[in-house]
């Protein structure tokens, strides 16, 4: 492998680890305060997609850059609204019942979704790079990249990494969060109103998911099947890191997305096989995660 | 203070409270004594509404069966569950002042009763930036009571707080709560155990429960 193929799979490989980062702690933070894996955590990440594809179409004409809050106003629109819904109506009445009823409820919503989005938005691809195209290339070490996916991307990742440790640690509703995570009845004892926790915590997850989907539609077709995707890779680096870690979430999706670019570029047939490959080799030697801990659940 | 009247609670189909009846006066001492599982947790947790019970609870004439759970610390119940349960991500002092924000209490009542945990309690202050998850489990109940406290300001439960103590934590702790006591006479203490001797040089009330039943000292 020449130098420009690895700073290309090392630049790919980052981009792609910022949108995985993305879905994937969103995916973690849920499972951390919910205790519940949300299969239908990849239909929110679609869901945005092609929120955000579908604004970004009718702004546009009014001016380009409009687009980018078209992004940021899709990831809030499905976190609160189908996010809200769904916790709401269809998690709420399963809480405490046993894992795999709410696996297949999770399962049924994320089916139910995906058929949604094929009667919504149709089946054939959907283009919305205008985003990409507004902001430069840039060069790295001689490769030209999109500005959008080296820089903007792994930035958003980054600025959302501190700011949900920075809100967990420092807020009242992020310690509240904290707290009910670690022990709901005695959250509850001091006053603490676990399903409203549950409610945001939830909204938060689901907009992090929307917001991965959202800034991934500038940078590829819209489809069916792409929320089926990001779920399985997002678990694999959601288990992988443990659940409920978000800065081993960061670091992993980094591991995974640079595996899986290197890979692409030295042998492409093994693409999908690598990140699955990490996370059974991680879960037989360390089946809490490479950051994950016994027993304390940490977010 | 606080009156049980024929209060039922079933547990995964298994009767644990049996038309549970008694009360607290004001200011008053109350230790609830009975063998493991004769329901002593269960009526602590009954208070809190963390279990779905049928019959009367009321807290100064106010019937509170239909208050929420996350509403009743606001009635002015604290409450030291047995396994101190503390929020490891927290300090000790960050554990002790979380009750106070979450109930967005002023800065000056938070001040007054972290004043007061703090003289109830002293071993708190020099604990207070420790991590929660790093004390010792005498510490840790000593954490969980001044925790209670900053919501506490009617009715503090305490469930088995000398379980597990080393003697000399047993005596501060047992002092502490004297010193509570001595600083305020209308707030109303119901502490659960299981070894009577601990209890009955500070209680004022002693009732006994077996079987989800109080047996002895009901009134």
């Amino acid at each position: 492998m020449d130098s420009t193929l690895a700073i290309l799979a090392i630049l790919d490989g980052v981009s792609y680890a910022a949108l995985v980062f993305l879905v994937s702690v969103g995916l973690s933070l849920v499972f951390g305060v919910l205790r519940i894996v949300n299969v239908a955590h990849g239909s929110l990440y679609a869901y945005g997609a092609y929120v955000a594809a579908t604004l970004s179409l009718v702004v546009a004409p009014i001016s380009p850059w409009l687009t980018f809050p078209a992004l940021l106003v899709a990831a809030v629109i499905v976190g609160v609204v189908v996010g809200g819904l769904m916790e709401r109506f269809l998690l709420r009445p399963v809480y405490g019942r046993e894992d795999v009823l709410q696996l297949l409820i999770t399962f049924a919503v994320f089916m139910i979704m995906d058929n949604l989005q094929r009667l919504i938005w149709g089946v054939q691809p959907i283009f919305a790079a205008e985003p990409v195209k507004l902001l430069p290339n840039v060069s790295v070490f001689g490769v030209n990249y999109t500005a959008y996916q080296v820089i903007l991307l792994p930035l958003v990742a980054a600025a959302t990494l501190i700011g949900l440790r920075y809100f967990l640690r420092y807020t009242l509703a992020g310690a509240v969060i904290l707290a009910v995570t670690e022990d709901r009845e005695a959250a509850t004892a001091i006053g603490v109103d676990a399903r409203k926790v549950f409610l945001v915590t939830f909204m938060i997850g689901a907009g992090l998911a929307a917001l991965g989907g959202a800034l991934a539609s500038p940078t590829t077709s819209l489809a069916p099947g792409m929320g089926a995707d990001m779920i399985v890779l997002s678990f694999a680096v959601a288990a992988t890191a443990g659940l409920g870690q978000i800065e081993g979430a960061a670091v992993t999706a980094l591991m995974i997305g640079l595996s899986r670019a290197f890979i692409i570029y030295i042998q492409p047939e093994f693409e999908v096989l690598v990140p699955y490959l990490l996370m059974v080799i991680v879960l037989l030697v360390r089946p809490m995660g490479l950051f994950g801990v016994n027993r304390v659940r940490k977010i | 203070m606080l009156r049980f009247d024929h209060v039922d609670v079933s547990i995964a189909g298994v009767h644990v409270l049996r038309r549970l009846s008694f009360h607290l006066p004001p200011g008053s001492t109350t230790a609830l004594i009975g063998h493991n599982g004769a329901g002593k947790t269960t009526t602590a947790r009954t208070i809190m509404g963390f279990t779905a019970a049928k019959g009367s609870i009321r807290l100064a004439g106010e019937e509170i069966s239909g208050v929420a759970p996350h509403r009743r610390p606001a009635l002015g119940i604290g409450y030291a569950p047995e396994d101190r349960r503390l929020f490891s991500a927290f300090t000790v002092e960050e554990n002790v002042l979380l009750p106070a924000r979450v109930g967005r209490l002023s800065a000056a009542e938070t001040k007054r009763r972290l004043e007061r945990a703090y003289w109830v309690l002293p071993e708190l202050k020099e604990l207070a930036g420790r991590p929660a998850g790093s004390v010792s489990g005498g510490q840790g109940k000593m954490v969980a009571l001044g925790r209670a406290l900053m919501l506490g300001a009617r009715l503090v439960i305490l469930d088995e707080p000398f379980q597990g103590l080393a003697p000399v934590l047993a005596q501060r702790y047992a002092e502490a709560l004297r010193r509570l006591r001595s600083d305020d006479r209308q707030i109303a203490l119901l502490i659960t155990e299981s070894n009577p001797k601990l209890l009955e040089s500070f209680a004022d009330v002693t009732l006994t429960i077996e079987r989800g039943e109080i047996v002895d000292g009901a009134h």
